[in-house]
């Protein structure tokens, strides 16, 4: 009896879900880790979306979110998507399974909208064969870098491209977190298997590509600091298509890092930039000095849910859907960061 | 101690080594305001120069400084402010742990040995039936539990939900947490608390869903250049002003250090509906000359 009722429930659901969105964006999160909760949380308060499903494999979590949400379907597989009628769907799943969620969304034709938390797959062979599936299928396409609309980095590259420093000569940038800092080789703690340039550097590595343009990686060193496998820090040098040398630092083993942090310094013919998550100045070579935090560079959203730069990235995405055209970071653009990050792998042995 | 008008509260930022304007900030201070025995001193030293009590969230650190704060005899009549889940530990420790299982596993071990038998009764119940409802009282009952054992005299005023926790069911739109945990505070004795980053769609959600916007505290950024006033600073002054009485704590007044203190004053003195205000403070100095303006000019 409770079968059936169950029955019933989901069937009921079910034709909710496919009548409630009128004219909204109707959207799916695949994945309900703190990354999928996010970006449900900001899309179910975007005006013209509707947030209509939600895939999650674990059994447990489906249970609890069953009993969360009235109006939003629970599934299991990335195949119960389909049917949906759906405008897009995100996939913020571990880093892991990018690759097989993505490729089933547009094989299974859940939606021809699909946006994938950063990076874009486990490594550059992945990312490609998505960029070719999602430039074979349509739609459009995006990956999480968020740091792209960030308050202080977007003010950076507006400055870089006014030439504000001149032309670029050098530069270094840093990735760093402390959430495996003091933690000792026996410590029962798990670094994430992707590792930490792929986790945390590719940040670092997309914001350089977003600045300078592409580069080659030229030497890199990986250490593992916790032990065994886990790949806890690298550094390595690059040099981009202009000539520009760029040196890299990347660890989630350091302290004073709380919150994860990205930053640059750059140093140009007229002057030095320095960026981070938080503010940016500018030292220019006449002895004028510049500095800008987030209260100074608008850093306004709509809604605050974990850093203003996720609400900018949805918003950014879903105007695009429902106008048409091409957003960036796309696949396409994020793919160059996985290949980039194999090189580092290759170049350090 | 306490001023006749607006409530003083310690935030507890620096203890936990955070600077919203900048981690840098927060790095060139240094260990001094994350040590217990320094924060009970800051803390004892803003009480002496006008503040009423301490606004934290919930973390070994910020009990650890209650603890000495008991044993020093310098809690009586502080008024506390709790800030429950501490969110930021909790995501970090779930990527240390292995993920959500891992970090259940630790608060299950946690509150089993708190020997919290109503909180333990409650998670059983809501495992079981995967009640969510029964294993936020579960939660809730293990946090006031560890809270009370430390706070000794102070008393506990209020409860707030973690921003992090607020403003995520406010954008998943969970009616049903905020009525709950409503509820099931006021009937514990406790004024329930909401700290948000989205004050005034916070104050329109709770209208539409019939929560008594008199029965809760909210604790908010208002800050003269609107740093983290969403969506705007004037929509939040008009959604203070609507308020039917002063139940709003202030926080980020200074705009994370942005701002001086007397300019920061004085647009927090000139809004309605202010309960009180907390500001964070990393040394000696500090606690004095902030809280003395602050006495001196909210009162």
């Amino acid at each position: 009896m409770l079968i059936l009722q169950d029955l019933f429930d989901v069937g009921k659901l079910f034709c909710d879900v496919l009548k409630l969105s009128g004219d909204k964006l109707r959207v799916a999160v695949v994945g309900f880790g703190k990354m999928g909760i996010l970006h449900a949380g900001i899309l179910n308060v975007l005006p013209k979306v509707q947030l209509v499903a939600v895939c999650e494999k674990s059994a447990l979590i489906r249970r609890f979110m069953k009993n969360l949400f009235r109006n939003v379907l629970v599934v299991d597989d990335v195949g119960k998507l389909s049917g949906l009628g759906l405008d897009a769907v995100y996939a913020t799943t571990p880093i892991s399974c990018h690759f097989a969620v993505v490729k089933s969304i547009y094989n299974l034709k859940a939606a021809s909208n699909v946006f994938v938390e950063k990076p874009l797959a486990s490594n550059y062979g992945e990312a490609k064969e998505l960029c070719d599936l999602a430039l074979r299928l349509g739609g459009v396409n995006m990956v999480g870098y968020m740091r792209r609309f960030s308050a202080t980095f977007r003010k950076a590259r507006e400055l870089l491209n006014q030439k504000v420093i001149g032309e670029p000569v050098s530069f270094s940038a840093y990735a760093y977190s402390s959430d495996f800092f003091g933690i000792d080789k026996n410590s029962k703690v798990h670094t994430p298997k992707i590792g930490v340039l792929r986790d945390l550097g590719c940040h670092a590595i997309d914001l350089a590509l977003w600045f300078f343009g592409d580069f080659k990686v030229n030497n890199a060193k990986i250490d593992s600091l916790i032990g065994g496998e886990s790949e806890d820090s690298a550094f390595f040098e690059v040099e981009t298509q202009s000539g520009v040398g760029g040196k890299f630092d990347v660890s989630w083993c350091v302290d004073g890092y709380r919150m994860p942090e990205i930053g640059f310094t750059i140093e140009g013919s007229k002057g030095v930039m320095r960026v981070n998550d938080d503010e940016l100045e500018l030292n220019l070579n006449g002895g004028e000095r510049f500095r800008w935090f987030r209260h100074d560079l608008k850093d306004d959203v709509g809604f605050w849910l974990g850093a203003p730069e996720y609400y900018r990235e949805d918003e950014c995405f879903v105007e695009v859907v429902i106008r048409g055209g091409s957003v960036e970071p796309c696949f396409e653009t994020s793919a160059k960061v996985d290949r980039l990050i194999d090189e580092v792998l290759v170049k350090a042995g | 101690m306490s001023s006749q008008g607006k409530v003083l509260l310690v935030g507890d930022n620096p203890f936990h080594g955070i600077s919203h304007l900048s981690q840098e900030r927060s790095r060139v201070r240094g260990d001094t305001p994350t040590n217990p025995e320094y924060a009970a001193r800051l803390i004892g030293l803003s009480v002496e120069n006008g503040a009423d009590g301490f606004m934290f969230s919930v973390s070994d650190t910020t009990l650890s400084i209650l603890d000495i704060l008991r044993k020093n005899g310098d809690n009586d009549g502080l008024r506390l402010y709790a800030i429950v889940p501490y969110a930021y530990e909790y995501v970090r420790l779930a990527g240390a742990l292995g993920g959500v299982p891992g970090l259940a596993k630790k608060l299950i071990r946690e509150i089993v040995f708190s020997g919290n038998f109503r909180a333990v009764a409650s998670g059983l119940n809501g495992v079981v039936r995967s009640d969510l409802a029964s294993l936020v009282k579960t939660y809730l009952l293990y946090e006031v539990s560890r809270v009370r054992r430390s706070a000794g005299k102070a008393g506990l005023e209020s409860v707030l939900l973690h921003q992090l926790i607020t403003d995520l069911c406010l954008g998943l739109s969970l009616d049903w947490v905020f009525k709950f945990y409503t509820e099931f505070l006021l009937k514990s004795g406790i004024t329930p608390g909401f700290n948000t980053g989205n004050f005034a769609l916070l104050v329109e959600k709770l209208r539409e869903w019939d929560i008594g916007l008199e029965d809760v505290v909210i604790a908010a950024p208002f800050n003269k250049v609107g740093f983290q006033m969403v969506p705007s600073k004037e929509e939040c002054e008009k959604a203070l002003a609507s308020l039917p009485k002063p139940n709003v704590l202030a926080i980020s007044i200074l705009a994370a250090g942005y701002l001086k203190p007397e300019e920061a004053v004085d647009y927090i003195a000139g809004l309605p509906n202010i309960k009180g205000v907390a500001v964070g403070v990393s040394k000696e100095r500090h606690a004095i000359e902030t809280f003395k303006l602050l006495k001196d000019r909210l009162s």
